[in-house]
């Protein structure tokens, strides 16, 4: 009988601790790091580890509950709306300490965009402003992730970098007409 | 008015290294130009101050000629591309930094604390220079070695911090993709980018090893930094070096952007 309860509970920490990356053995080594970096890689969250274990591409059979539990993280302003001041938003975008969006996307009218992510050059223009598109839009900044499994592009929201008023800020600087990123022609563009 | 030509002058510059693309040429061509200007490179004298530094006096009266760097002592010809490697002498997996800090304290009889890291650094550009033209051979014999290795895969594959960063993630996944002035490099693969440190980046004018490239990556993405000489740097470097064996060194030190 004390065997049979014993089997749940070996279970549960064979389950935990395969959900663990490191070993307690290379835990100790990250240690030699320092405290902070020693801290950062202990204590991965659960989905950061499963991107790492998997290598930044989940078997689909793990796909459905991943991306459940990251649009679930999704949380949205008080105020209900989704484009908030485009010129704020600006500013967020284009501050490399900030949200540094340029350094990947191209599109910016104050910097010459990369090309890691997709070309966002006049995305209000081509995409319009509908409820569809804007709710879109924050989600994806909110929580790459739910979209995107694993992918390079920051959490700005569900990481709590930006709050949910500074990503619908940046949604407007997208998304509005009248938004610099939609009258000014972007750096580079030919 | 003048200042603003300047600017100008400056952003049509950027704008034409930009357009160039390789950043391999274009430090090729950097280098031509500091070599026509000043007639010697940066790289030449920081090699020529570890030689100075290598045939120093200890506190234990000895140079560092009496240290062995893996093929005997005082044997500098080729030893470079064989490190990371298992030391029997210390029962420790060391790189060039690191060996060089082991010598220094173990042999010449430095305390630790006196172990200067820009006397560390020219070490290696002059130990690193002996080993140009050569092919990386680092092994996995020794069972730490492999052990090493092992982690350094899994921290190259690790998404960390609030960012989710993690090596692979760009260096894999987005290569030849730019975000901001270089593209991402194939560091497993044919850029081989084991064979590009110990270099100088004339850029910002630094002299570094792969040890501070490492710490520059985390750094830049607001991911704390792995101390100097630790394992999870070294763990990295075993498993790049490994990846990269058999690529030739083009030059040591290197001299980049």
């Amino acid at each position: 009988m004390r065997k049979v309860a014993l089997v749940p509970l070996a279970l549960a920490l064979a389950f935990a601790f395969a959900q663990r990356y490191f070993s307690e053995e290379e835990l100790k080594r990250i240690q030699t790091g320092g405290k902070a970096y020693a801290e950062v890689l202990a204590n991965p969250r659960p989905d950061q580890a499963l991107c790492a274990l998997h290598r930044n591409r989940l078997p689909g059979d793990l796909l459905p509950k991943f991306l459940e539990e990251q649009r679930a993280l999704i949380k949205y302003p008080t105020s209900g709306r989704l484009m908030g001041d485009w010129k704020r938003g600006g500013a967020i975008f284009n501050n490399l300490q900030k949200a540094n969006c340029f350094s990947c996307h191209f599109g910016s009218p104050v910097h010459l965009g990369g090309d890691v992510g997709p070309s966002l050059e006049k995305y209000g223009l081509k995409r319009g402003q509908s409820e569809v598109v804007q709710r879109y839009t924050y989600e994806v900044i909110y929580n790459s992730w739910a979209y995107f499994p694993c992918s390079v592009m920051y959490r700005f929201g569900a990481q709590g970098l930006l709050t949910p008023e500074e990503i619908a800020d940046v949604v407007a600087y997208l998304l509005d007409p009248e938004s610099d990123f939609n009258t000014r022609p972007a750096v580079g563009s030919k | 008015m003048r200042k603003a030509v300047g600017v100008g002058l400056a952003v049509l510059l950027v704008g034409l290294g930009l357009a160039q693309g390789d950043p391999r040429e274009e430090a090729k061509r950097q280098k031509e130009l500091l070599l026509q200007t000043s007639g010697v490179l940066p790289t030449e004298l920081i090699v020529a101050q570890g030689e100075e530094l290598f045939r120093r006096k200890g506190p234990s009266g000895k140079t560092l000629e009496a240290c062995d760097f893996g093929l005997g002592k005082g044997v500098l010809e080729g030893v470079a591309v064989r490190l990371p490697r298992y030391f029997l002498d210390t029962g420790k997996v060391e790189d060039l930094d690191g060996r060089i800090v082991t010598c220094m304290t173990r042999v010449q009889g430095y305390k630790p604390e006196e172990v200067k890291r820009s006397e560390v650094v020219a070490l290696a550009f002059y130990i690193a220079s002996k080993s140009t033209g050569k092919a990386i051979q680092v092994r996995l014999l020794f069972p730490e070695e492999r052990e090493l290795y092992a982690l350094g895969e899994k921290l190259f594959w690790a998404r960390s911090g609030p960012r989710d960063i993690g090596c692979a993630t760009c260096h894999v996944s987005y290569v030849g993709k730019r975000a901001g002035v270089l593209s991402y490099a194939d560091v497993l693969g044919k850029d081989s980018s084991w064979t590009h440190w110990p270099a100088y980046r004339y850029s910002n004018d630094q002299a570094w090893t792969m040890q501070d490239r490492i710490r520059a990556c985390y750094g830049n993405l607001g991911h704390p930094q792995p101390a100097l000489y630790s394992v999870p740097i070294l763990a990295l470097e075993i498993f790049m070096a490994y990846q990269n064996r058999g690529a030739q060194v083009e030059e040591w030190p290197a001299f980049v952007r």
